[in-house]
């Protein structure tokens, strides 16, 4: 197996001071009820090798977005390790971490203006990652979003509107474009279609799996939609409390899900 | 007792001590400038004193200009270049009451200049210092209004929102927004603000063998481009800097090579060089 882009391992993030009664191994809330402390995650470990698309689901609360914020480096764990490329890079900050998204790392919110600046224009919000990763070159800056403006289904003749006269769902496009400035080898997607309706909803994903195929990126992917995750998703992880409860191919899982609560996820879904 | 009495001579005709402002407060501004000069580019700030100039008249540039005379000085002040304006004349008539120091209009001659949006036409030489009016400090305040977030930004030297910022001017606009104050990158780190100077001027910092101190009353705070620095303006290899180019020569002294403003008390309109002193010498040479 080749070398995995993304490692994470034993990770566990803490909300809250902890206390002596806290039980994050044994306890089934991921809350302690003595203290109050949340324990995000516990022990959360997985891999993602190059064109692999991982996907995570959970309720609300169950740590997806936690896992996500470790693997941007976003926040540092209390303890266990983020690797990109085979390199420890959980308590890189500063400039070392500026430059570190802005070649490595994608990442894709749910809503544009989590983001986006919406001020600027499309042009410029593709731009300002390939300034943060050092090019000074206007005319590479240029070529590079009127590729991607093409390349995600922008119209091509507003690459200097400014992201705020857009519709939702082209900022979402906007948005991705933005992820793939610098052609990093991994992007994360944080409900990546869930603020939009579903005919847009449609042609995004559409998009992505494109993209996706073409370009072997890798992906996490963070969902609440299982028709999302089906369409997507190689390898599914299913987090609840904190905790990685069930793990495996994707179609494996849904349709045969062992746990409790991925059989409950996917008889909740509506036909 | 009456505080001519406690007075040295010397200074009791002004009724103030040496350079207006007492010992403490000068050598307040002094370390913050050591600093500053041994941090090419970076903001220091200082505890700014109320000057008898109301803030964003200057009142950085005096306390500077202030702290650093001694009584061998010899002292011009310009504003836009021309040493006959209101501003000028006050901080000049202030600088000299209370100092004694030479004053002259000739920037070859003078040891300090104190400036407000320019650099002097004349080649400056070793030993000559600039000291400029401030009205904004940090570069990166047109990014970010928030200080707590730009000096972050500069501590990681994170300079791609003003990049971002020139990106979407030539994007949007075709050409560079900075009429003025076009951001430098300082030898190699930092990156400032050369305050209210026009593009004609910002390549002129680099490399200067003059010491050029940058004071900000409002703002309170100091920054320098010692000698011989490495000073080079922001812009994308593709698109290089570019300085203003003059409608014509100067009306009064024929000059092409000089930053020219535009004379409206000339009936139909004119442009004329900035430099008052330097044109009038310049038209003196040719009678």
């Amino acid at each position: 197996m080749t070398a995995p882009v993304l490692e994470v391992d034993g990770l566990t993030v803490r909300y809250g001071p902890g206390c002596t009664e806290c039980d994050p191994r044994t306890s089934e809330s991921s809350r302690c009820t003595s203290c109050g402390t949340v324990w995000a995650c516990r022990d959360v470990s997985f891999e993602v090798g190059p064109g692999e698309v991982l996907g995570i689901v959970g309720e609300s609360g169950s740590g997806k977005s936690t896992v996500l914020a470790c693997a941007n480096l976003d926040i540092a764990p209390l303890s266990g390790r983020v690797r990109i490329d085979g390199a420890d890079v959980t308590h890189v900050r500063g400039s070392e971490r500026r430059r570190l998204r802005a070649e490595r790392l994608g990442i894709v919110y749910q809503t544009p203006a989590q983001g986006l600046d919406l001020e600027l224009t499309v042009g410029g919000n593709i731009a300002s990652r390939m300034l943060a990763a050092g090019v000074r070159e206007y005319a590479a800056l240029r070529e590079r979003a009127g590729d991607l403006v093409k390349e995600t289904e922008l119209p091509e003749d507003r690459l200097d509107a400014v992201t705020e006269s857009f519709s939702g769902g082209m900022q979402q496009r906007v948005h991705v474009a933005k992820a793939l400035a610098t052609r990093p080898p991994i992007v994360m997607l944080d409900e990546p279609t869930s603020g939009l309706d579903v005919s847009v909803q449609a042609r995004l994903l559409d998009l992505l799996r494109r993209i996706q195929r073409e370009t072997e990126l890798a992906m996490v992917l963070v969902s609440h939609d299982l028709g999302v995750i089906r369409m997507l998703a190689d390898r599914l992880l299913v987090m609840r409390h904190g905790r990685i409860v069930e793990r495996g191919l994707t179609d494996q899982l849904l349709n045969d899900p062992h746990h409790p609560y991925t059989q409950l996820l996917v008889s909740s879904q509506l036909a | 007792m009456s505080l001519r009495d406690l007075l040295p001579e010397s200074h009791a005709a002004a009724g103030y001590a040496f350079a207006y402002m007492d010992e403490a407060s000068k050598r307040e501004v002094r370390r913050a400038l050591v600093k500053a000069v041994c941090i090419p580019g970076h903001q220091i700030p200082f505890a700014s004193r109320e000057m008898p100039v109301a803030r964003g008249w200057g009142s950085g540039g005096l306390q500077v200009t202030l702290s650093t005379l001694v009584p061998e000085d010899t002292v011009k002040v310009i504003d836009q270049g021309a040493d006959d304006s209101m501003n000028a004349i006050a901080i000049r008539e202030l600088v000299r009451a209370t100092t004694q120091v030479k004053v002259t209009t000739d920037a070859r001659e003078a040891t300090l200049i104190q400036t407000r949006h320019r650099i002097p036409e004349d080649d400056l030489h070793e030993g000559q210092v600039l000291v400029f009016q401030v009205p904004i400090a940090d570069p990166l305040r047109i990014v970010d209004a928030r200080p707590s977030v730009t000096r972050r930004l500069h501590a990681d030297r994170d300079y791609a929102p003003v990049w971002l910022y020139l990106y979407e001017d030539l994007a949007q606009v075709g050409h560079s927004s900075f009429t003025h104050s076009h951001p430098v990158e300082v030898e190699g780190g930092y990156v400032m603000s050369p305050t209210p100077i026009p593009r004609h001027d910002v390549e002129r910092l680099d490399g200067a063998p003059f010491l050029s101190l940058f004071g900000a009353g409002r703002e309170a705070t100091v920054y320098a481009v010692p000698p011989y620095t490495r000073v080079r303006p922001l812009a994308f290899s593709d698109r290089p800097f570019e300085r203003e180019r003059m409608p014509s020569p100067c009306a009064m002294c024929g000059a092409t090579d000089t930053y020219l403003v535009e004379d409206d008390e000339f009936e139909g309109g004119r442009w004329i060089c900035s430099d008052t002193d330097h044109c009038r010498r310049s038209r003196e040479e040719a009678r």
